[in-house]
């Protein structure tokens, strides 16, 4: 700008230099707070993470669709040139189905029964909610999907994520018409589980490679290479009997599992009700937090009212010298 | 003649395109692709382009706004927040001061530049996001991540210099 030359330029010239350097050190600064932040306050990140979801949630709706139908016809063209072994194989497989489903006839018919005799409780029925994977924020940091349902279907936070295949992984965050699915892989999941054969329980834990890590094992534990993994229902975030995996390398310090599904194949995936809200529901986590009845000791969020209050002193007082504690209201059969 | 309103929208339009295009490639990032090599690691498109234009045009796109694009991408990619804030700034403000250094000069000088400076990007971004969560993450995804990065380079910084020669040429 001709018109600021001269004596202005001198002085405004290195004010506008020391400006800068303050908004670069300033913005330094910030990058760092974003971090604490990021690691203290989990509920606000959480609700601007799934308000950034929304944002480009309509946008990717639309752009991912013609990169489906592109995977689609390579899809094609890749069967077109295995048909023969392809058919082979799949003959072969349902000769061996059928045999299977003989036996799951009869077990069927048998666990009825049984069920019958036991009076086993059924656990709650399942209520799934199909949708669209949007987004596949590949990458070395992270390992999560964009799907396009949210609280608007009735997606909450914590629900089990499940392709045709097996568990992909749980909701981290449900915005209103899409949510951030955390897959078992990423280094943050931990996903409890039983082995299928021996019953024992463990971990699968994430640490963002292909196969993830089976922890917690106890010492006794037999586990080898081809064992299936399940879900295990404990803790209440996930339904029972998932498959999650198969057992793909057992070593003296590490036990890996390889995942059922191929993550650059996921397109529909299914988000699990199971009416459960697990150890990850806020409600419940906010709840346990600021008890309404102080003298409550609050062991567990499910003990019905009157269970587990302590007597005020005067009442002690008044019920001595025959003292009954009050009866619990609402009690449970 | 004293410019118009439609003028005076068409340049601030204009000057939105770099920030813009950092946007574009954050969301074709996020697509979900078939490729079993690019869903354990994908090229980093946003430090593509924020580097491109760091040096073409940091009047363009500030260290404000390099600041705002890698909070979207730590946000919509489940990132630690604050990691890519951090790096997409220090790209933005080391490339931008390094910018005449690579005028007039041929286009490989530019690729090797940006080879150069992936590498302390992608590393100090490993670093902090092991920090953050606590646990040291794979290398060899990052590695992947920075060879893709680095091949693809020309890609994008083809597309940007269309758009730079047809959209910018006057502002």
């Amino acid at each position: 700008m001709a018109q600021h030359g001269g004596p202005q330029q001198r002085i405004f010239s290195p004010l506008r230099t020391a400006l800068h350097r303050f908004a670069f050190i300033l913005l330094i600064f910030s990058a760092f707070g974003l971090m604490l932040l990021g690691k203290a306050d989990t509920v606000l990140i959480e609700r601007i993470r799934a308000a950034s979801a929304d944002l480009v949630s309509p946008v990717m709706n639309i752009v991912s669709r013609p990169t489906a139908s592109i995977n689609e016809i390579t899809d094609k063209v890749y069967n077109l040139a295995h048909l023969y072994e392809e058919n082979e194989r799949l003959r072969r497989e349902n000769q061996q189905l059928l045999a299977w489903q003989q036996a799951a006839r009869n077990l069927s018919h048998e666990n009825a029964r049984l069920r019958d005799l036991a009076r086993y409780t059924t656990p709650p029925s399942l209520h799934l909610v199909t949708s669209r994977v949007i987004a596949d924020m590949g990458g070395a940091y992270a390992h999560s999907l964009m799907i396009s349902a949210g609280s608007r279907d009735g997606v909450i936070k914590g629900q089990a994520v499940i392709a045709d295949e097996g568990l992909v992984g749980r909701i981290a965050e449900a915005g209103y018409q899409a949510s951030r699915v955390l897959l078992i892989t990423d280094i943050n999941s931990r996903v409890p589980v039983i082995v299928e054969n021996s019953r024992d329980r463990a971990f699968v834990s994430g640490d963002n490679t292909t196969r993830p890590l089976l922890t917690f094992l106890t010492a006794d534990a037999t586990v080898a290479p081809g064992d299936r993994i399940l879900t295990s229902g404990h803790g209440g975030a996930f339904p029972p009997g998932i498959p999650v995996g198969v057992v793909s390398s057992v070593s003296e310090n590490a036990v890996r599992i390889a995942p059922l599904f191929r993550r650059h194949q996921l397109e529909y995936l299914r988000v699990a009700n199971y009416g459960l809200h697990g150890i990850l529901s806020e409600q419940r986590i906010r709840q346990s937090q600021a008890p309404s009845n102080t003298d409550a000791t609050n062991l567990a969020p499910d003990i019905p009212a009157g269970v587990g209050v302590v007597p005020k002193e005067s009442e002690i007082d008044a019920h001595k010298p025959m003292f009954k504690p009050p009866a619990p209201e609402g009690d449970r059969p | 003649m004293k410019p118009g309103v439609w003028h005076r929208l068409d340049v601030i339009a204009r000057g939105l395109l770099p920030a813009f295009s950092v946007f574009v490639l954050l969301l074709i990032n996020l697509l979900p692709v078939s490729l079993p090599l690019l869903s354990t690691a994908s090229p980093s498109l946003a430090l593509m382009a924020v580097f491109y234009w760091s040096v073409n045009r940091p009047d363009l796109l500030t260290a404000l706004t390099a600041f705002f694009l890698g909070l979207l991408q730590d946000l919509l990619m489940g990132l630690p927040l604050g990691v890519s804030s951090l790096v997409l700034l220090l790209v933005q403000t080391g490339s931008a001061s390094q910018g005449r250094f690579f005028h007039n000069k041929s286009f490989s000088v530019m690729w090797w530049g940006f080879a150069l400076v992936a590498i302390p990007a992608l590393l100090v971004q490993w670093l902090l996001s092991s920090a953050l969560i606590g646990a040291l993450l794979p290398i060899k995804a990052t590695l992947i991540s920075y060879v893709l990065t680095s091949l693809l380079f020309p890609l994008v910084a083809w597309g940007l210099a269309r758009a730079q020669n047809s959209l910018l040429r006057y502002i």
